[in-house]
């Protein structure tokens, strides 16, 4: 019977929880601080004990979310590509197998660009302690759009300022005068950067993540 | 049917409509998108579901037609061969069963020669044979006549043999 030789792939659970936290019938929802107001207080004054007791104690270099730290990181190579960033499309041919050998970052497919943006640079980073590989786009308006991988096991998304685009639900982000959409796909955490942040500009910037999104397939090699 | 009734229902066949998109897109982070945006149609078009009919069909069919619009365009399967069969790689299997090895083996081997089989085979294969949903209700799903179902199926396992049939015997003698 097929049935039983076929492998099974039942939903995994992080699956299971964003599909049941996406049926959730919001307006319904009885105001959160009725079912968590007591709790919350509880724990808020809890945490400000330990904080004192503890702070002095915990090292000074800062901890944080690791996403952020990532975002930061991308954000300021960004930054770089806009003021020193090389833009030659036509060395993108011998600069990508190279970029991938070095990052430990391949890609199946990548997109390489239409009338409206143009890859223009492939390099391999190194962000936080990841090795990833960093695309550079140019649009046709002259705005810069830097699109880092680096593999990102551990790294959670939150579910706050996800927003349908297509078919994904990517993190939308404005940070430091730019945009910002991160998304995870399989275990690698992608991020776009750009310096499109109005309303009509975002709206463009969604247009070239769905471009990235659905014609580059990114894996690690190790 | 009440939204939360219809919510706590659409939800049992969450692991179901997970293994067909795993089949249909041969990629595991794909699966998941196209199976919650199944789910965010299914809620948007709650409405038009009519009380009584068949709700996990009709689900596969939401999963289905929702892979045609976004996925297909894209499709690895336009690398068709001369025989309509798609070429590639293998795809992501991450929940292969612990057998020995030759059940194993025999197991990969089932699962490359089902993606290699174009959609119009596999759907109908997987609808009627592995979620044992009755034809009429594959044959919705499917926008066709049950009795193409049924010679789509047939087809589908005479191909799924032969390529079993070169697996095996590509496949090195065991020592």
């Amino acid at each position: 019977m097929l049935r039983e030789r076929l492998t099974r792939h039942p939903a995994p659970a992080l699956l299971r929880a964003s599909v049941r936290e996406a049926l959730e019938p919001r307006a319904t929802r009885p105001p959160w601080w009725t079912l968590w107001g007591a709790p919350a207080a509880a724990a808020v004054a809890t945490a400000l004990v330990m904080l004192l007791w503890i702070a002095p104690r915990l090292p000074s270099a800062p901890a944080g979310d690791p996403a952020q730290l990532v975002v930061r990181a991308v954000l300021a190579e960004h930054a770089r590509n806009i003021f020193w960033g090389e833009s030659r499309s036509d060395v993108v041919p011998a600069a990508l197998p190279r970029a991938m050998e070095e990052s430990g970052v391949a890609l199946n497919w990548v997109f390489t660009g239409d009338d409206e943006i143009q890859l223009v640079n492939a390099k391999p980073t190194y962000l936080e302690g990841r090795r990833g590989i960093e695309l550079t786009y140019q649009d046709s308006a002259g705005h810069t759009v830097t699109y880092v991988i680096v593999p990102g096991g551990n790294v959670a998304l939150p579910e706050r300022g996800r927003e349908q685009i297509d078919r994904w639900r990517p993190v939308v982000r404005k940070e430091n005068g730019f945009s910002l959409i991160i998304w995870r796909q399989q275990s690698l955490l992608c991020v776009l950067a750009s310096d499109l942040v109005s309303d009509e500009d975002l709206g463009r910037f969604k247009q070239y993540f769905v471009k990235v999104r659905s014609s580059t397939e990114p894996y690690v090699t190790y | 049917m009440a939204d939360d009734e219809f919510r706590q229902q659409a939800l049992q066949h969450l692991d179901a409509l997970h293994n067909l998109a795993v089949y249909l897109t041969r990629n595991g982070s794909e699966a998941e998108d196209l199976v919650q945006e199944t789910y965010v149609r299914a809620m948007r078009f709650s409405h038009r579901f009519q009380p009584g009919t068949h709700l996990r069909a009709w689900l596969f069919q939401i999963l289905r037609n929702t892979f045609l619009t976004f996925y297909r365009l894209r499709e690895r399967e336009s690398a068709l061969s001369e025989d309509g069969v798609p070429e590639g790689e293998a795809p992501m299997f991450h929940d292969a069963p612990s057998r020995d090895s030759e059940s194993a083996g025999a197991h990969m081997d089932l699962d490359r020669a089902l993606t290699r089989l174009p959609e119009e085979f596999k759907t109908p294969l997987l609808l009627a044979e592995v979620e044992g949903l009755a034809l009429e209700d594959v044959a919705r799903i499917m926008d066709c006549p049950v009795g193409t179902v049924k010679s789509r199926i047939f087809r589908a396992k005479e191909r799924l043999r032969g390529f079993l049939k070169d697996y095996e015997g590509n496949r090195p003698p065991r020592t």
